[in-house]
């Protein structure tokens, strides 16, 4: 078991071949053209909807603390995962990798989520067995 | 081409239903599976006979993962076959843009869309005797629609609705939905696909074993579509024990922050 705490956009782009679902379309808040990886100090874990929030306090070489705000699936989702409110903690050093908002500097969707001391998480594999949904017509 | 970038993206953003880890025992009937949440695996599942109620009627209990459309309604045509969209309706549908989406900022996703995201189950109302109403209640953004069962004709001239006027009926083992006053407010799909009030939807629901839900949807709007044409969506019986989660989408929706997509459904935006 990898010290991955979240695995959340598993890179499988299969359409209608993957259960998948999201409150909106990634791309309209999301560039992909800005991949994020910061770490940080977990400041709030906001287990809500439509999306899940972590908030992360990132201090770059100049000293600045900019307080990122990531948003992650749904915590009915999450939960699904194997995830919980109490995944992680205010305090935490965390690694966050996914991607910065289109406008908003300081926002981005995180892709997977990884303790910084190397402590073992969640295990967020995928846990579909035998099961494919079909959306085609017959 | 944009859309189907978005689409593509859409997909990969977030899984809907990780399946827990089957354990236990293969063996359980499908009423201890109904009853009891169940443990047998999902292949196994799919494998057990079409449950039934005491009188024989198809029992529909459960939870469901999908059973409509996300990115595109259009996936659930036959091979081959595409939109019969009059023109005013390819139009719009072409100018539509994906923030401008109902579904964004928490409005509801119509049928079929509505269960083609979060688990949802259908609820017969309690009665010693046929139900009279039949629900189906959507963990997506917690609603619900309400299915008349008892016999009803539709009425005269039903206020337009985001989920319409249903009338239900058995025939043999398939669940018809007749549905129709419905508004001209929701999506069907993140590409945009509109409709009009003249929308008249009849959906056949057919449990084919423990864990399939199969759907034909037939879709008559002459005021958006040339002709009639019909949809095939199957939905699938979620892990054993998943229950339906609260979900107020209003809770907490930043959408747009990241974006810098305004809300265009507010009446008097805040600055």
């Amino acid at each position: 078991m990898k010290n991955t705490l979240g695995l959340l956009g598993a890179g499988l782009v299969l359409l209608c071949a993957v259960p998948v679902v999201a409150h909106h379309s990634f791309s309209v808040e999301y560039d992909t053209e800005k991949p994020v990886k910061v770490t940080g100090s977990v400041t709030k874990l906001e287990w809500t909807n439509p999306h899940a929030r972590l908030y992360v306090d990132v201090v770059a070489e100049d000293g600045t603390t900019t307080n990122w705000n990531f948003e992650m699936a749904s915590p009915n989702i999450l939960e699904r995962n194997g995830w919980s409110r109490r995944a992680v903690m205010p305090n935490d050093e965390v690694v966050v990798e996914g991607f910065g908002g289109r406008v908003a500097a300081d926002r981005g969707i995180a892709n997977s989520v990884t303790f910084s001391d190397g402590r073992t998480g969640h295990d967020l594999r995928w846990r579909t067995p035998g099961w494919r949904p079909q959306c085609r017509g017959r | 081409m944009r859309k189907r970038l978005v689409a593509a993206i859409a997909a990969l953003t977030l899984p809907l239903v990780a399946q827990m880890p089957a354990e236990g025992s293969a063996n359980a009937s499908p009423g201890q599976l109904r009853r009891a949440g169940g443990s047998t695996p999902l292949a196994d599942m799919a494998s057990l006979p079409t449950p039934r109620l005491p009188d024989g009627t198809v029992d529909l209990w459960g939870t469901w993962v999908r059973g409509g459309p996300v990115n595109d309604i259009a996936a659930g045509l036959k091979e081959g076959e595409e939109l019969p969209l009059l023109p005013w309706a390819k139009a719009l549908r072409d100018k539509r843009t994906d923030p401008e989406d109902p579904h964004n900022f928490c409005l509801p996703m119509g049928v079929p869309r509505q269960a083609g995201g979060f688990p949802w189950r259908f609820v017969p109302y309690p009665t010693h005797e046929a139900a009279t109403h039949l629900f189906i209640l959507w963990e997506g953004f917690r609603n619900y629609r309400q299915i008349f069962m008892d016999g009803r004709p539709h009425s005269e001239d039903p206020t337009p609705t985001w989920f319409g006027e249903s009338i239900g009926s058995w025939d043999g083992d398939t669940l018809v939905i007749d549905s129709i006053g419905f508004n001209d407010k929701f999506w069907w799909d993140r590409a945009g696909t509109p409709h009009t009030e003249q929308l008249h939807i009849v959906e056949r629901w057919t449990r084919v074993n423990f864990a399939t839900l199969e759907l034909e949807v037939t879709i008559d709007d002459p005021g958006a579509f040339s002709r009639p044409f019909t949809l095939y969506f199957t939905a699938r019986h979620s892990a054993p024990g998943d229950e339906l989660k609260e979900y107020i989408c209003e809770e907490n929706n930043q959408f747009g922050l990241a974006g810098g997509h305004p809300n265009p459904y507010r009446a008097d935006p805040v600055p």
